[in-house]
Order: C-alpha cells, then structure tokens, then sequence
C-alpha cells in the first residue's frame, strides 16, 4: 500500500496516536427505558450499544434450563450502514454469530450465573470503525452493571496488533484492514485473568508476549475509564433519589 | 398502592386518567412526547438520523448505491426503506426472521414515500437506461416505547434531507461510471410528510401519540400521514371493532 505507513518513523500511527494510546472513550449508562440495564461506548469512530435483558424465565424451550446457574444468550448485530459497504445480511450471518458466541463465553466466565435462572444479552453496533469486539464486550459490562446483575469483576476488552516490531493498542479500522495480526483480549483487571483471548493472522511466538503485554495495559486503561463511568452514573443516580 | 391498582386493574387505573382530561404522564389528551432529534452522527451512512420521541428511539441509516434501472422505468432511481425490530428494543420481539409489526412498519413506510412524493426518483437517474441510485434506507428501533410510525417517518425524512450524494459522470470511452467524491450535493426533497398516530379508547376517546402501555390498552389506533400543504399521503387504520362512526 503506498504511502500508508502504520507507524511512522518517530512512532507515530495513522490517525496521530502513540504505540499503547487508546482511541478517545466516552461511554453512557442507563440509555434505555424499556431495558433492564443499556449502556453506549464511543471508541474512537466505533459506536456500539449493549441492551441486557434480564434475568428473566427461560423462553422457549423448558428443557434448555439448566438447574443450578443461569442461561446467558448474547445476540450481536451491527446495523447496514455501519461499514463503508453496505452489509445485506445483518443478523445470523457466520461472523455475526462467531461474535455472539464469543460474547458468551466472556460472559459466561465473568457472571455469577449461580445466582439466577437466566439471563439475556442483546449487544447491537452502529458503525464500525475498528476494534468491535472490544466495543462490544466494554459496552456489554456496563449494561450488565446497570442491569445489577452480579459480575465476579469488570470485563475490559481491546484489541492490539504488531507493526515493524512494535506492539499497537487498540486498532483501528485502517490498521485492521491492513492485515497484520491482530489480538482480541478480554480481561478481568481485579484477578488479571483472560476471560477471551483471539488471534487472527501470523504472528511469531517470541513476539507474542509484547503484543498480549500492550492489550492487557490497554485493557486495563479501559478498566479506569469504565469504573469512572460507573462511579459517576451512581453518583448521578443517588443525588436524584435524594439520598 | 397505585402500583397495586396498576398492575391489576391496568385499564380502570388509566379510566381514571382520562376522566380528568389527562394521562399518567402528566399530557393532556392531544400532547405530544418532547421530541429530540440528532442528524448526521453516523459518519459511515451517507445520511443519517436519531429521533428520540419520549423514550421511543429510531435511528435511521442511508446508504447510496448503484443500480440498474428496470426496463419499464429507465430514469428512475429506488428507494428501498426497512423498518428493524431487534430483540433489544423490547421483550416482546424475538430474534429471527422480521415479525409481523416490522413487516407492517416497513410496508408503512414504503407507502409515506410512494404517496408523498418526498423524493421524485427521477432525481435519483444518474443515466437513463444504464445506471441509477438506489437508496437504502434502514430504520432501526432502539427503545419501543409505542408510537414508532411516527417516530420512523421523521427519522426517515430527517436522514433524507441529511443524505449528500456525490457528483457521478458517465466516462464515455470506457462507459464506467466516475465518482467525485470532492462535489457533494443534498437530495432535492419536495414535500415533508409528519405521521401523527393515535390510540383509541372506549370507542370514543383519541388520545396523541401513544406510550406502549396505551397502546396495548386501546381499543384500536389510527395513523395519519400530512404534508405541509395540507395534503394527506396517508391514512392507516389496521382493524378496530366497532368501526369508528365518521
């Protein structure tokens, strides 16, 4: 690719950004009436919304119930126009199922699904820009949060690549399409274990520890900035009940 | 104990409402939610909008692409709504296939556009007989809280006019066509059509723009489509027994 460089000779990426720097985060919680606990994430040009819909009895079939912990059922879709091409198929085409899968494991590791008979998630994305799952996942845990579902911890999400030797936090969409490999991590900060960890592409095995060190640093710099959001948002809703 | 009452008695709870001229939110009868609306946040949509009406919530996206025209209509372009009704926005929808009420709303919608007339798809002819644009306009619902045909048709006229398409010419020697992304230009939008939805109550009571909870206690709803000359593009009035004297 002519003249793109992904990291320019003083260290500098395409939109400005330093090696492990985030993209700007600005993140909402309580969005929604009609849900149980919402919340919206802006990382960077990414705008995802995680809706949570329970616990609430099982539907459909009984026999799905599971005796002693809750069902959780994570829904991911991203709206037509979120990509630079329009996307035909929004709903249960194979990556949007692959991340909805992938949601549920995170989750599914980070719930206290002992407590309740069942639980569901819906995560819906409204443009794309890079980075979705993690979007994804850091949108998620807020709506979780502000459903009151007990979590075992905050589950914080990024992605990160390898460009000329050096590791890149939080990719976006340019540094994605690129090709280079490229990590998801979601991490539970308090414990430091890996709820979900994803590598797609090439990548060498001495390299690997640089690249997993820059997603964890940045996971757990979005760790900050959520439990800031949380902090406020209670702090907001404790001085309108009055207390 | 109002709760107590609600939960039990929903419909003589709201009855009592009514008898004062107003509703448990606080409007009056012919009241409207406080209306919000954000254009063009979607950088990745040609047009974009999110209308809040109350706690209903639409957002739609406008995406632009090329077509070629069908014989019997060589200088017309489309115009291709779909009305979303995800799990997310309410309980009550299932994930899958579109339900009923998606289907309804999108149908809806493509008639505002037919019969209003907001865009004429001649504009749309880029080269009569080779190439056209197609717009694609996708509505989804992100808070169902009632009333979302009104909520649809000004998201979708609020993207409309939002939507800037660049400057096409046909390159004769290759016959490809040239995009020049630098000349944008808006849609020439010729009427602006507002739905106005009711609910009915009693058979004898219309109420404006109904909460979910009203309209799954009416009787019956009514939906009405105008532009700013007066005009009416659109009457919907899915089922309702009795009929309603005129």
């Amino acid at each position: 690719m002519a003249g793109l460089e992904l990291l320019s000779d003083q260290g500098y990426r395409v939109d400005g950004r330093r090696a492990g720097e985030l993209r700007k985060i600005q993140a909402r919680m309580g969005v929604f009436a009609q849900a149980d606990g919402s919340a919206y994430i802006e990382q960077g040009n990414t705008k995802a919304l995680a809706v949570v819909y329970g616990p609430h009895e099982i539907r459909g079939s009984r026999a799905r119930a599971l005796p002693d912990r809750a069902l959780v059922n994570c829904q991911y879709s991203s709206a037509t126009f979120s990509t630079g091409e329009r996307k035909r198929r929004p709903h249960g085409d194979r990556k949007s199922c692959e991340m909805g899968l992938q949601l549920r494991q995170t989750f599914e590791a980070a719930i206290l699904t002992q407590l309740h008979p069942r639980s569901q998630i819906d995560i819906y994305v409204l443009q794309a820009d890079g980075g979705t799952y993690a979007a994804c996942v850091n949108a998620a845990t807020l709506a979780v949060l502000d459903a009151g579902i007990p979590m075992r911890d905050f589950v914080c999400a990024c992605s990160a690549g390898f460009v000329d030797g050096t590791a890149l936090a939080d990719l976006s969409h340019v540094e994605e399409a690129a090709g280079g490999p490229q990590l998801a991590l979601a991490l539970l900060p308090a414990s430091g274990q890996i709820a979900l960890l994803e590598m797609d592409a090439r990548l060498h095995e001495d390299h690997l520890e640089r690249v997993l060190e820059a997603a964890a640093q940045a996971a757990r710099d979005v760790h900050t900035l959520l439990d800031r959001v949380v902090r406020q948002h209670v702090r907001e809703a404790s001085i309108l009940l009055g207390d | 104990m109002a709760a107590g009452f609600k939960t039990v008695e929903p419909l003589e709870y709201y009855r009592r409402f009514l008898k004062e001229n107003c509703r448990p939110d606080g409007r009056e009868l012919g009241e409207f939610r406080t209306t919000t609306v954000n254009i063009g946040s979607i950088s990745t949509a040609d047009g974009s909008a999110l209308v809040k009406l109350g706690n209903t919530t639409v957002i739609c996206g406008v995406k632009a692409e090329f077509a070629a025209p069908s014989t019997d209509a060589p200088d017309k372009g489309y115009v291709v709504p779909n009305v979303d009704l995800p799990p997310l926005c309410s309980s009550r929808f299932r994930s899958g296939p579109p339900g009923e009420e998606a289907q309804v709303a999108s149908q809806f919608i493509a008639d505002v556009i037919e019969n209003s007339q907001i865009i004429q798809k001649e504009d749309l002819c880029i080269s009569p007989g080779k190439l056209v644009w197609v717009l694609y306009c996708d509505l989804i619902c992100l808070d169902y809280d009632g009333n979302i045909l009104d909520a649809c048709t000004f998201a979708l006229l609020a993207a409309l006019k939002n939507v800037q398409l660049p400057e096409v010419t046909i390159n004769e020697e290759t016959a490809l066509a040239e995009v020049n992304l630098k000349k944008k230009s808006y849609l020439n939008i010729r009427t602006h059509p507002v739905a106005t939805s009711f609910a009915v109550f009693d058979d004898t009571l219309l109420i404006v723009d109904p909460t979910g909870e009203e309209e799954h206690l009416a009787t019956g709803t009514l939906t009405i489509v105008m532009d700013e000359e007066g005009k009416l593009c659109c009457l919907h009035k899915p089922g309702m027994f009795p009929p309603l004297q005129s």
